[in-house]
């Protein structure tokens, strides 16, 4: 073979290669976007995850109201609708009495547009959609048309009624996600920064500092799942934290410390010496130099570092799997037993793996590819920002 | 004055405290994860070692925990990754750094980027529903998890980390070097292969090892196209496999007892991987930093 055959066969290797990279995010994130799309409705950014049933108890109107819809019912003032087979709320009047309505426990319960009405005192609404609608009996338009005529027939001042509002939506799995991100940072932020703090401002070569660098070259190389295996027997059963956002914020920092800790130690390496001799020179200690001089000009760097954390603790899913639990619920303590919580990725990992459902999954997977190219994004913005600064 | 001193010398202790707070964190993992991990092997009623370390059957019920099988298909489908990832890697990486002019330079360095920051659990996503349906229709079994599949995706999912570290080592090769080689009068090519790739040898080793970390340690998106059985040796790609993450992954969530304490063994055997992996990779980057 010639020599110019030779260039042009690895020339066609090299393009071909590059070629299959980036086909390949092509087809990954095509994928998820083609399979997800048909996921993402209002309900699924704006609802609970589970549906979620009361019995309340209501008023009515003194007067029946007149509405402008055939489906409106005069004495609760509400417009009805039917969805899937379910009677729904399609509008509701801004003085309607479901809007005070009292659950069981004598909290009040705000009926909203939208919230599935299935059992009116003791008319089984469900059960009589199964019996007159699904056997053929009536109309679906006729069937309304009775569930409005029985509730405005219902005498006295008090009604039971059974109201379902649909889950089906993320919004507990984002709230999650939020506080885990939070939570994190807020413990390995600090910790990671000072720490760079000292090994480039105070730390003088030697065992120590061998050591230091050694660990967190070591933590940055251990995967996931062992993370979790750890989190899960120190925070999880050692410190009694339970499958809780605690004991996976804590787990989370430990891996997002190497990345504070390089990032923030990159952006100190970065300030000129002489800005340190000049505020030394003016009297000031070494404390008020790295307080008022090397800090205020790492922020950058430290922001860079902060937005690489938010993306890790997005897409973590092995340690938080082990450590925060795979219930779709907002968690209402920081340990025990209503504190744990599904982030988003540990949601699709599970909406996968036990229930098959890779559409919904994919779903969830356009919200986080969102999320990741926002954050690459940002950090591009930033430090193309503190190049300028520096006129480079 | 003296008091002013006193609080610089808390304030470095305190800044110092912080930076050991990762010695503690390794030692404190090392230790807990070691404990848990050993005890089956000491102490009443113990395991043989050699049964756990050379078995391939793994059934909890029976008291039988074999995981030579797993540690087969975690070093296999590794090894299957790095093959295919290191030379794609580092011929697009060759693609950035060498030949594409910069409007494509400014498409594929975002994607790889974007590559890079994907959640595992999403490459488990297009594992399932692409990479494993594929299969299913061209291999000779009836399912579509593989060891094939575990392999095609670790080796998307290192390519990133494989392109990102071999550009910036091709990057740091001197312009003398390459002039030298147009001087004696070789092709831009053949100055890539014999030349820069060379000169830029420990930086894309280091990228392997730290693809072989990563492909090793990889959990949630194998486990969705593993298969994960419960015994035997792979015996082709096409036959299901259980890596030793998937292997932890799967039941600590409802382990307790003895089956939970076998999984933290399996985690040592993997952390013992991590360590020589990590090892290696430490030595080798400080050898090229020595060389610079």
């Amino acid at each position: 073979m010639s020599r110019k055959q030779k260039d042009a066969l690895l020339k066609g290797v090299i393009y071909g290669c590059a070629g299959f990279t980036v086909v390949i995010l092509a087809v990954i994130i095509g994928f998820i976007v083609i399979k997800g799309l048909p996921g993402i409705t209002p309900e699924f950014l704006t609802h609970q995850y589970e549906d979620k049933t009361t019995y309340v108890t209501t008023g009515a109107y003194v007067e029946m109201q007149e509405g402008s819809d055939e489906n409106y019912v005069g004495n609760m003032g509400i417009t009805l609708g039917l969805k899937d087979g379910k009677v729904v709320i399609d509008a509701i009047d801004k003085y309607s009495p479901l809007k005070h309505a009292v659950d069981g426990t004598g909290e009040e319960y705000e009926v909203k547009k939208g919230d599935q009405i299935t059992k009116f005192q003791d008319y089984d609404i469900d059960g009589s959609y199964k019996e007159n609608v699904s056997g053929g009996k009536l109309t679906e338009e006729e069937f309304l048309a009775e569930v409005r005529s029985t509730m405005e027939a219902a005498e006295g001042t008090s009604f039971k009624v059974k109201v379902v509002r649909p889950g089906g939506g993320i919004v507990p799995m984002a709230v999650t996600t939020v506080y885990m991100i939070v939570l994190s940072i807020l413990i390995a932020a600090p910790i990671g920064i000072l720490a760079a703090v000292y090994l480039i401002e105070y730390a003088k070569p030697g065992k120590l500092m061998t050591l230091i660098q050694f660990a967190i070259e070591n933590l940055a190389g251990i995967p996931s799942i062992i993370y979790g295996l750890f989190g899960s027997v120190f925070f999880v059963s050692t410190l009694k934290f339970g499958y809780s956002i605690l004991a996976g914020a804590m787990t989370v920092s430990i891996i997002l410390l190497p990345t504070i800790i390089t990032t923030t130690e990159e952006a100190l390496k970065a300030i000129p010496r002489g800005y340190r001799e000049s505020s030394l020179g003016l009297g000031a200690t070494k404390l008020q130099t790295i307080s008022r001089v090397v800090l205020p000009n790492a922020v950058p760097g430290i922001l860079v570092a902060v937005l690489l954390s938010i993306g890790r603790v997005v897409g973590e899913s092995a340690a938080l799997l082990l450590t925060a639990g795979t219930v779709a619920q907002i968690p209402k303590a920081l340990i025990g037993n209503s504190a744990s919580g599904a982030t988003l990725t540990i949601k699709a990992y599970t909406l996968m793996k036990e229930e098959n459902d890779l559409t919904t999954a994919c779903a969830i997977g356009i919200i986080l590819l969102l999320i990741i190219i926002l954050i690459n994004a940002a950090s591009k913005w930033v430090t193309k920002r503190l190049l300028e600064r520096q006129g480079k | 004055m003296k008091r002013g001193r006193a609080f610089e010398k808390i304030v470095e202790t305190f800044f110092l405290l912080c930076a050991l707070v990762g010695v503690v964190s390794v030692m404190a993992i090392i230790l807990f994860v070691f404990y848990k991990g050993l005890h089956p092997f000491f102490g009443e009623d113990p395991y043989s070692f050699t049964a756990f370390i050379t078995g391939t059957r793994w059934a909890p019920g029976e008291n039988v925990y074999g995981i030579f099988y797993m540690i087969v298909a975690s070093v296999l489908s590794t090894f299957g990754a790095i093959l295919i990832g290191v030379p794609v890697g580092l011929m697009t990486a060759v693609f950035i750094a060498e030949l594409a002019p910069d409007r494509l330079v400014k498409i594929i360095k975002p994607a790889v980027e974007l590559l890079a920051g994907i959640p595992s659990v999403l490459y488990g996503a297009f594992g399932l529903g692409v990479i494993v349906p594929i299969i299913k229709k061209i291999s000779p079994m009836v399912q579509g998890q593989s060891m094939l599949a575990v392999i095609l995706v670790l080796t998307i999912m290192i390519l990133p980390t494989i392109v990102q570290l071999s550009e910036t080592s091709l990057r740091a090769v001197p312009k003398s070097y390459r002039e030298a080689s147009y001087g004696l009068g070789g092709s831009k090519i053949q100055t890539i292969f014999k030349v820069t790739i060379p000169a830029a040898k420990s930086g894309i080793l280091s990228a392997a090892v730290l693809g072989i970390g990563r492909a090793i340690g990889e959990t949630m998106a194998v486990m969705m196209i593993a298969g994960n059985p419960t015994s035997g040796l792979p015996k082709s790609i096409w036959s299901m496999v259980r890596p030793l993450t998937t292997n932890i992954a799967m039941e600590m969530s409802y382990a307790s007892g003895r089956q939970a304490e076998m999984l933290f063994a399996t985690g040592v055997v993997l952390f013992i991987f991590i360590m020589i992996v990590n090892t290696t990779l430490i030595m080798l980057t400080h050898k090229a930093g020595e060389t610079k």
